[in-house]
């Protein structure tokens, strides 16, 4: 293993002739782990973000429900909050908790 | 004009003979001759002239005597507007020439009207047979009062001289405006004399014509066209504030443009890169065209917004305020734009029709920047997004937006995923198998949903670099549960240092490429059937992508005699190969897929062939019934029968290129405008 100038470039191979150090930038798309794709509120991609919000990802995040549907943060909040009495989940109709 | 005196002529000199005629009058073109040499009119020549002048409206001929000596003073004149004015346009040249006409004709005119003058007095009482249009001259011979027939003159002479500078800086327009801004004082000299003459139609006329002939060719490329056009529009700006022969120059120009294919791609570029083309923000030297815009703006709108006023009405006031009638040019047809600001961005654009069309493109070539980039350095992608804000609006910049922001993510969240690492590694936990460590992986996270659409390519990377990569990603999920990561494997970038018993040679190359050169560590010969298997990908593809580093000579190709194959070697040593010994320890620099010339990011064309393959089926359905069709009339019938999703809404240009592509795959035949199925 070759270390190279104290930099973070590192050898592949050990004990060779040919040696071949790299620095890789890789890309990757990140995606909510939810079984669906879309919110069923607001029908926008997981991945997208709800109607209110601009950017996707930690501004405007998932939550799931004891039941295991996955909406918007803020379209579920939208609806719990607008519900008189308990909420129940927009998918199932089971009572709406929060998922611990 | 001299003419006032000549009716006191004619009574006097009736009996010079006849033949005095042509001697006096060649003896006036002589005598010019040599006055244009001397430059000094001796009292003796002007007295000559006087003298025959008078001689020849003596004998009725005051005319000819007249046009004589001015068209020898024009001829003279615009000689010396011709030499003054030249093909230099960089100073500024009206000032010396009305000199010249002070200094020198005026002069010679001032001194013969006074020898001609001198002889019947103005204050005789004869002056009342003077042409009645003709006022009185003043009458105070002492003082050195200009004569009214010497103002006219120099009027006259001055109107000409405007008028062939306006027709000399008129036929070289096109080479001033190549100039600009250097050429700037030539400019502000054709304004002074088009304000006076007002033949700006000539001006329109002429340089429509010199546009045609020398910019609007196959052979002048799209951003020759674009920079000219721009630095048309900042000239033209100039003699005519409010645009309206711009308006008529510039409709050629937009419209040639809009039939050129590269048109959007160029205007992209030159907005947001420096024209110096470096893109990396070195050096002030190349500012992107957009900023300059910028700078304008705001120094116009520093000077407007001084004071507390209230905008709006502050700005109305303005506009109000300085509101001028539109040239008697202006096409009545376009309507009065009382706001005729000259706006360079919106003509820009109006060459394009929708701002949208180009901010797609952009988005396009950002996301291809992006994605090459092996840092997370976005300062002037950050700056030029914000200026195009401020010139399309916050909404139409979102996308681009969110795909920048991603990259401030991603490097925060890459420096937490390393910082998790040294915890891990001080409770020793050293990522398990692999013996290499995260250091050496940097990634860009994206939101795929915002980003243009990204061709993937399924890609076998090296054992260790795929160990890494899903280390990553378990770490991301580690921090950021519950989102996971997708990795596009044929995207990004590495760098490389291959070592060599004798050099050693740095690349930036496509994980491609690393992954191929990747493999000849353990095996430094293949066969290109197993090679493919190994990367995954097809055969003539790792054909293509390899000759990347046949190129660079650090593999070679041979045939595999056996099993007729291509048999790919790496090369040791830098003596086999001499073509390019020159290159050890020097960093080269490739991005991705930039010798096939393609990118990760589906270009705009590409995605409107994607839409378009709907319509595929329509077209062939429609074609087979109908036999052949003309470009129009699918396009009409796609309008009419695709109303319901997806709708029709294609441009004929976009399904002309369609139906060209189509053609190009052999499905389609065109013969006289007329599409039908290829039999």
């Amino acid at each position: 293993m070759w270390l190279l100038s104290g930099d973070a470039v590192v050898c592949l191979e050990l004990a060779c002739e040919d040696c071949i150090s790299f620095l890789w930038h890789a890309v990757a798309s990140w995606t909510w782990d939810a079984q669906d794709e879309t919110c069923g509120i607001c029908r926008m991609a997981f991945d997208g973000c709800c109607p209110d919000c601009k950017l996707p990802g930690d501004d405007c995040p998932l939550i799931w429900g004891s039941c295991n549907h996955a909406f918007h943060l803020h379209c579920i909040l939208k609806w719990v909050n607008s519900q008189t009495s308990q909420a129940h989940c927009p998918m199932c109709r089971r009572e709406w908790q929060f998922k611990e | 004009m001299a003419g006032e005196s000549k009716d006191c002529y004619d009574k006097d000199d009736m009996d010079v003979d006849e033949k005095d005629k042509m001697p006096p009058k060649s003896g006036v073109m002589d005598i010019d001759g040599g006055h244009l040499h001397g430059e000094r009119s001796d009292s003796k020549l002007v007295k000559n002239i006087g003298k025959v002048v008078r001689d020849l409206r003596g004998l009725g001929f005051t005319s000819m005597a007249e046009d004589a000596y001015a068209s020898a003073i024009f001829l003279l004149l615009k000689a010396k507007v011709h030499d003054l004015a030249g093909d230099d346009f960089r100073t500024s040249v009206l000032e010396s020439i009305k000199g010249w006409i002070q200094a020198v004709p005026l002069q010679f005119l001032h001194a013969l009207l006074s020898y001609l003058g001198d002889s019947f007095n103005y204050d005789s009482p004869s002056s009342g047979l003077k042409s009645p249009l003709a006022s009185r001259p003043p009458s105070y011979p002492g003082i050195d009062a200009p004569s009214e027939a010497l103002v006219r003159w120099k009027l006259r002479l001055e109107y000409f001289a405007y008028e062939t500078l306006q027709d000399l800086r008129i036929a070289k327009l096109f080479e001033i405006i190549v100039d600009y801004p250097e050429s700037t004082p030539a400019i502000e000299d054709l304004k002074q004399c088009l304000e006076y003459t007002g033949q700006h139609s000539k001006l329109v006329e002429s340089f429509i014509s010199a546009l045609r002939y020398r910019l609007l060719t196959a052979g002048a490329s799209t951003n020759d066209i674009l920079h000219q056009y721009v630095s048309t529009i900042k000239a033209l700006r100039t003699i005519d504030t409010a645009g309206v022969f711009l308006e008529a120059v510039g409709e050629p120009i937009r419209e040639y443009l809009r039939g050129r294919k590269d048109t959007i791609k160029c205007i992209v570029t030159m907005l947001t890169d420096g024209t110096g083309g470096n893109s990396n923000g070195t050096g002030n030297a190349g500012d992107s065209l957009l900023e300059e815009l910028n700078r304008e703006e705001e120094n116009q709108e520093n000077s407007a917004l001084e004071d507390g006023f209230n905008t709006d009405d502050k700005q109305a006031w303005i506009t109000a305020a300085s509101w001028e009638p539109d040239p008697v040019e202006a096409d009545p047809l376009k309507g009065s734009r009382n706001h005729r600001k000259v706006d360079i961005l919106g003509m820009i654009v109006g060459i394009i029709g929708s701002k949208d069309q180009l901010v797609n493109e952009y988005r396009v070539m950002l996301a291809e920047k992006l994605l090459n980039k092996s840092d997370y350095d976005i300062e002037s992608e950050i700056r030029t997004l914000e200026l195009l804000k401020i010139h399309f609006g916050e909404s139409s910049m979102q996308k681009c937006e969110i795909m920048l922001n991603d990259l401030i993510d991603s490097k925060r969240t890459n420096s937490n995923i390393k910082a998790t690492i040294g915890q891990a590694s001080q409770t020793s936990t050293v990522s398990e198998d692999s013996g290499i460590s995260l250091d050496i992986l940097d990634a860009t996270i994206i939101s795929s949903n915002f980003w243009p659409p990204i061709q993937e390519e399924a890609l076998n990377l090296p054992g260790p670099v795929d160990q890494l990569l899903s280390d990553y990603s378990r770490r991301y999920t580690e921090i950021r549960t519950p989102r996971k990561l997708l990795w596009k494997k044929n995207l990004g970038t590495v760098k490389l240092e291959l070592q060599f018993e004798d050099r050693e040679v740095q690349f930036m190359v496509a994980p491609v490429h690393a992954a191929i050169i990747m493999q000849f560590q353990d095996q430094t010969s293949w066969t290109s059937k197993k090679l493919a298997a190994v990367i995954g990908l097809p055969v003539d593809v790792v054909n293509r992508k390899i000759n990347f580093w046949i190129s660079k000579g650090i593999i070679a190709e041979t045939m595999d005699p056996e099993s007729d194959d291509h048999m790919f070697t790496l090369v040791e040593n830098t003596s086999d190969v001499n073509k390019n010994s020159g290159d050890g320890g020097s960093c080269e620099e490739l991005l991705a897929g930039d010798e096939e010339g393609e990118g990760p990011v589906a270009s705009v064309e590409d995605q409107l062939r994607k839409e378009m393959t709907i319509y595929e089926k329509f077209i062939m359905g429609m074609l087979t019934n109908f036999g052949s069709m003309a470009l129009d009339r699918i396009h009409n019938t796609l309008k009419m029968f695709c109303v319901a999703d997806p709708t029709y809404d294609k441009s004929l240009q976009q399904l002309q290129s369609f139906l060209s592509g189509l053609v190009s795959e052999e499905k389609l035949e065109v013969r006289d405008g007329m599409y039908s199925l290829k039999k």
